[in-house]
């Protein structure tokens, strides 16, 4: 009986934590949703990426391309390219995972976005949660997320300017904040450094998503370089 | 159904295959591998260098703004760990800037 108790308000506590991020993923998904309004769009073509892609940046990728449908294969390689980030935060969620069956890892995984994740791995620095608190935040965007993206697509134009206050800032600035609670040591410092270091440059050369993937693991193979010496 | 709704649902469906199946491997992928002490470290890595990798360039283009509220985000951290409240500071300060520069 106490294990369901606790199951259940890992969730909820889930839901909870992602609440604040959701005011961004609001903006951000009506956004999406005028945009789908004026680029005719048709509403259960919204609902199933909502639904079956729930990843807002290559959404905005596919939405921006519409008028050269045609062209599947670049749109959906666009789309993946940007989405690559997801193989890397699947991997970071591996101790997470660590006690749960094949079927909890193949249903938790799909509702995984940026927020609830990075929510849940500084969390999980703190507090022993369980998958279920992932699932809840997923759970808690994706509502979010969906009734933005709908109240964007009917009122469009609510949100005039969303880059006028800053809403654009707000993922940023959670994700900073997020990232400091990581810290732990000075040992952290350089391979952070250099991930930053990497995903600015790569950005500034070739644009696109990719700097997101290459800062990444540029910063965590110099943070392997440097503390692997202990494992040898 | 006409053409066009025909292409959207094919690239709906391969965009979603290809985002899951983004997602589970990476976990699936890294169970099998995780008990190496420098796959470890590697995968210990990912989650702030990822979140780094993401904001820095952002944050750079925002020029001192931006930098200055990177600067606030950290002391309001280290003085409440209030995630809400760093982020009212850091989109506050770059509200402002835009709105007076």
């Amino acid at each position: 009986m106490n294990v369901n108790i606790n199951i259940s308000s890992d969730f909820i506590n889930g839901a909870k934590a992602n609440t604040p991020i959701g005011l961004s993923v609001f903006a951000y998904g009506a956004v999406l949703g005028m945009i789908c309004a004026q680029k005719g769009v048709e509403i259960y073509q919204l609902t199933l990426m909502n639904v079956f892609i729930f990843a807002g940046t290559s959404q905005f990728i596919i939405v921006d391309m519409w008028n050269n449908i045609s062209e599947i294969f670049t749109i959906v390689a666009a789309a993946l390219l940007l989405n690559l980030r997801y193989f890397l935060i699947g991997a970071s969620l591996n101790r997470l995972f660590k006690k749960s069956s094949m079927k909890d890892k193949f249903i938790y995984m799909h509702l995984v976005a940026d927020e609830n994740w990075a929510v849940t791995i500084e969390r999980s620095k703190h507090e022993n949660i369980t998958p279920l608190f992932l699932f809840g935040g997923g759970i808690c965007l994706f509502t979010i997320w969906s009734t933005g993206t709908y109240l964007g697509y009917i009122f469009g134009g609510f949100i005039n300017d969303p880059s006028k206050y800053a809403l654009d800032f707000a993922f940023i600035a959670i994700f900073t904040a997020l990232c400091f609670n990581l810290y732990q040591d000075k040992r952290n410092l350089i391979p952070w450094l250099f991930a930053a270091l990497i995903a600015y440059i790569s950005e500034y050369f070739f644009g696109g998503n990719l700097y997101i993937v290459l800062g990444a693991i540029a910063g965590s193979l110099v943070g392997v370089v440097l503390e692997a010496k202990k494992y040898e | 159904m006409n053409n066009y709704e025909l292409y959207a649902l094919i690239i709906i469906l391969f965009v979603s295959i290809g985002t899951y199946g983004l997602r589970l491997s990476g976990l699936l992928l890294s169970d099998k591998i995780s008990n190496d002490g420098k796959i470890r470290i590697f995968l210990d890595y990912l989650p702030p260098t990822l979140l780094l990798s993401f904001v820095t360039p952002v944050v750079l283009r925002e020029g001192l703004a931006g930098i200055l509220a990177i600067f606030l985000i950290a002391i309001c951290m280290h003085k409440t760990k209030n995630i809400f409240l760093s982020m009212i500071v850091g989109v506050v300060t770059v509200a402002i800037s835009r709105n007076l520069f």
